[in-house]
């Protein structure tokens, strides 16, 4: 009897203490004031936080937090604003650019940022001999600077420190993106010393300037930043951590939004938009629309090698009704590469009409009088480009069955997908892409020059037209936006011509967040830095 | 258990043994379908059964609109005089996206059901009559087929195979093998040690007449009444299978795969879910009923 008294008690003793604890902890928390943790929820997880190895967006949009850029973006638009550089000149012939950098400022190891920290990093990304060159393709680099050191074609001759905080770039010939191009958040400034330490693994440890520090990474699932004490913006950020979500499903996503497991997303239901608009507890944001999603051809392969099949499917495919069907109000059938905001778009470009019978004759005349088969590639997981991939390619297959072509879906995990498809083993695949600095440039000369036709490669259509190489090169090369745009709009015409897409539809990208959240701006190349955004109580 | 011939081949009975055993086999035939009919359950099932059948031959003859055509206009539509069961996101009409997909159900439950039983039995059979090291092989290869939760061991299956409709029917025959190689080998087990074996055994009878014409016919009700039931589940994992994006693959209208699609519609367009999910139901009910109902009439325990 005694025995099960003291039993009891000593199990209520337990009890006590644990609640008397829990409520410590809990207390602990509410006198510091609360954390305020930013959950976002998003369609994918991230492939590397080394900025420079990555073009998908999921991985941009946290290495945006952790790493800062010599100049930057306006918060709302694509007008470049002083970032790590607070001044910077370009001398007449456009050949010279010297930046003059903050002082004072820390990488979040304690390592000084200063003008050898910079030239360390474009060595690092321009050398294909440099140690440290690892970790990756750098395909970034290569796409927006014209290839490595040595190559030809590469536009950045030299990077020197002048003093502690002046850095001076020498270029072998002036390129009109330049100063976009880098502000451009693949090309966020990395801590030397950290990357010396394994430029491989960097990419699991990032170690920048920017507002947030990296904390953890649960692959597939998560990542956790937290806010720099020591970030050199006063009171800025305002939060005190990021945890970015993967929720592969729209309707989970949406679903875990409207229970409060996260606070904002993006990859919202077409069909979910006017819920979230009714809903005073929730807001919606509509991101600029600076987006192209398309189909690409494997030129490289038969029948897509045939300009006339190309062209004959593009005439299968019923556009509006694609456009209508997946993206509702939030996007526009698209007839150029890139999005009708951006300057130098060709308005005067005829999209091919919606004629299957005229597709059939051209397919026809192309020697498959009965059509043929092929691979149809779609991506698994919504893009901001592109709500549902696998849908938009049964709506294809049924568009493309009309005029004898059978398409068969296939579909790999989003890693895979992009490494399958860099490497050219599609025979057509979808994919998209979301600009990153307001130049045409960077959609087309990074997504179908012949230069980026090389594996692993972003001209994914392996499309390679010297005629519009030509163009492309030449318009990079000069500086005033009034002469560049003539060679834009004629790039457009060449394209539309030879069909190495099927330009499908240009999304407005919406991003909900629960009503609390403020200070938040969508930017149109996709990503922003959140270090302005707080959480009313 | 009186359906086969084979207690009644005694071999002195040469003469007019084809005459006697067609009447016997007439008589049963008079039995089971009287029994059939008076089995409530039995004759409702099998009504939704071959309303399903019917349903798939004459496909293309229902189907008021081609399953695979879209149209942005109409998407989403509700139940209607002209679509009778709503259209899906596409605009596609659910009627006859239900009507085609009856065939794929249907085919995949025949043939993964098939499958199974031919290779099952014949495991079963070898297990059974020979024992020794042959039945300890194929009994622990069922057991470890069986320790597998079966729609894991299909997913696994499939991935490996590459998903389409074709290997998610290899993969459904797969893991329903051990069901019906076990229940062959029970009966085998029993049936080997009844006097009639034995005599044909005494008269010097090969082992594969003894397995074929006297084993095999004697043991097929439960494997019958079983397959009838292994019927609704194939139809249950094939559904499972196209959910997950591993069975079917686009334009097929495949029911679990038009669940899928209709996910993010739940609350907008509920019908775009409730009517595959009721075909589901429904044919899956149907074979269940009737296979409970061929139990009950084959079973010679529960006859009066």
């Amino acid at each position: 009897m005694s025995l099960r008294k003291s039993w009891i008690a000593s199990i209520a003793l337990v009890m006590v203490l644990s609640l008397f604890l829990a409520a410590c902890g809990g207390g602990g928390d509410s006198a510091g004031g609360g954390e305020d943790i930013l959950i976002i929820g998003r369609g994918a997880d991230s492939k590397s936080l080394d900025p420079i190895q990555v073009t998908d967006g999921e991985s941009i949009k946290v290495t945006h937090n952790i790493f800062e850029t010599l100049v930057k973006f306006k918060e709302d638009s694509t007008e470049i604003e002083p970032g790590l550089a607070k001044e910077w000149e370009a001398s007449e012939d456009g050949k010279t650019w010297t930046f003059y950098l903050q002082e004072g400022v820390k990488f979040h190891d304690g390592t000084d940022f200063n003008a050898d920290a910079v030239v360390y990093n474009f060595e690092r990304w321009m050398d294909k001999d440099h140690p440290e060159h690892k970790g990756g393709e750098f395909i970034y680099y290569k796409g927006m600077f014209g290839g490595f050191k040595g190559d030809k074609g590469h536009v950045i001759k030299s990077v020197k420190a002048l003093d502690e905080y002046t850095v001076q770039f020498e270029l072998n010939y002036p390129q009109g993106p330049f100063l976009a191009n880098l502000a451009m958040a693949m090309f966020g400034i990395a801590s030397p010393e950290a990357v010396k330490k394994d430029p491989v693994a960097f990419n699991e440890n990032p170690v920048g300037t920017g507002p947030f520090k990296f904390k953890e990474w649960k692959k597939g699932e998560s990542i956790t930043l937290v806010k720099n004490e020591n970030y050199w913006r006063e009171g800025l950020p305002k939060l005190d951590g990021l945890i970015f979500r993967s929720i592969p499903d729209n309707s989970a996503r949406f679903t875990a939004l409207q229970s409060g497991e996260i606070d904002l997303m993006d990859g919202l239901n077409t069909d979910d938009a006017k819920q979230v608009e009714s809903n005073k507890d929730l807001q919606l944001f509509k991101r600029p629309p600076n987006t192209i999603g398309y189909l690409a051809f494997n030129m490289e392969k038969e029948p897509f090698n045939n300009k006339k099949v190309r062209q004959a499917l593009n005439m299968a495919v019923n556009k509006e009704g694609l456009v209508k069907t997946f993206f509702g109000d939030l996007g526009e059938p698209a007839k150029n590469p890139i999005p009708p905001s951006l300057w130098g778009y060709n308005d005067e470009v005829k999209d091919y009409e919606y004629n299957p019978e005229k597709a059939k004759e051209l397919l026809a005349e192309a020697g498959y009088p009965d059509g043929f088969s092929f691979d149809l590639w779609a991506m698994p997981e919504p893009r901001p480009y592109m709500p549902d991939g696998k849908k938009i390619a049964e709506y294809l297959q049924a568009n493309f069955e009309k005029i004898g072509v059978k398409a068969n879906i296939v579909s790999y995990e989003w890693l895979t997908y992009l490494e399958k498809t860099e490497n050219g083993e599609h025979e057509a695949a979808l994919l998209g892409w979301t600009g990153d600095n307001g130049d045409p440039d960077n959609f087309l000369y990074v997504l179908l020059d012949k230069d980026n036709a090389k594996k692993p490669a972003q001209n994914i259509a392996f499309y390679k037209s010297d005629e519009l190489h030509d163009l492309l090169i030449k318009a990079q090369r000069l500086s005033d936006q009034e002469e560049r745009e003539p060679l834009y709009l004629k790039a457009q015409e060449i394209i539309k011509e030879d069909a190495p897409w099927i330009t499908l539809a240009h999304a407005t990208p919406p991003v909900v967040a629960k009503a609390s959240v403020k200070g938040y701006v969508p930017h149109a190349t996709g990503s922003e830095s959140l270090e302005n955004v707080w959480i009313e109580k | 258990m009186s359906i086969g011939p084979s207690p009644n081949t005694a071999p002195d009975s040469t003469l007019n043994k084809s005459e006697l055993e067609e009447e016997m086999v007439e008589n049963q035939f008079r039995d089971l379908l009287r029994s059939f009919i008076r089995h409530r359950s039995a004759v409702i099932g099998g009504a939704i059964v071959l309303f399903f059948i019917l349903i798939a031959l004459a496909a293309p003859l229902i189907a008021p609109y081609d399953y695979k055509a879209v149209n942005e206009n109409i998407r989403l539509s509700s139940p209607s005089p002209e679509h009778w069961l709503g259209t899906d996101d596409m605009g596609r009409d659910i009627f006859s996206r239900i009507v085609y997909g009856a065939r794929i159900s249907l085919w995949v439950g025949f043939v993964a059901v098939s499958g199974s039983i031919v290779v099952g039995s014949l495991l079963g059979l070898i297990a059974g009559f020979y024992g020794g090291w042959r039945d300890v092989l194929i009994s622990r290869i069922f057991d470890i087929l069986l320790a597998f939760p079966s729609i894991l061991l299909a997913i696994a299956i499939v991935a490996m195979l590459g998903p389409s409709l074709e290997n998610a029917l290899i993969a459904i025959a797969i893991i329903n093998i051990p069901t019906f190689g076990r229940l062959m080998r029970s009966r085998v087990l029993s049936i080997k040690e009844e006097d009639y074996i034995l005599a044909a055994r005494a008269m010097g009878m090969k082992n594969g007449r003894i397995l074929f014409q006297h084993i095999l016919p004697n043991s097929w009700t439960p494997i019958m009444v079983q397959g009838t039931l292994g019927f609704a589940t194939a139809v249950i994992e094939a559904a499972a299978l196209g959910f997950l994006g591993l069975g079917a693959q686009p334009p097929d209208p495949e029911w679990g795969k038009m669940l899928a699609d209709a996910r993010p519609y739940i609350q907008t367009a509920p019908w775009t879910m409730i009517f595959p999910g009721l075909a589901i139901m429904m044919t899956v009910l149907g074979f269940n009923l009737l296979g409970d109902g061929l139990r009950d009439i084959m079973d010679p325990r529960m006859k009066q």
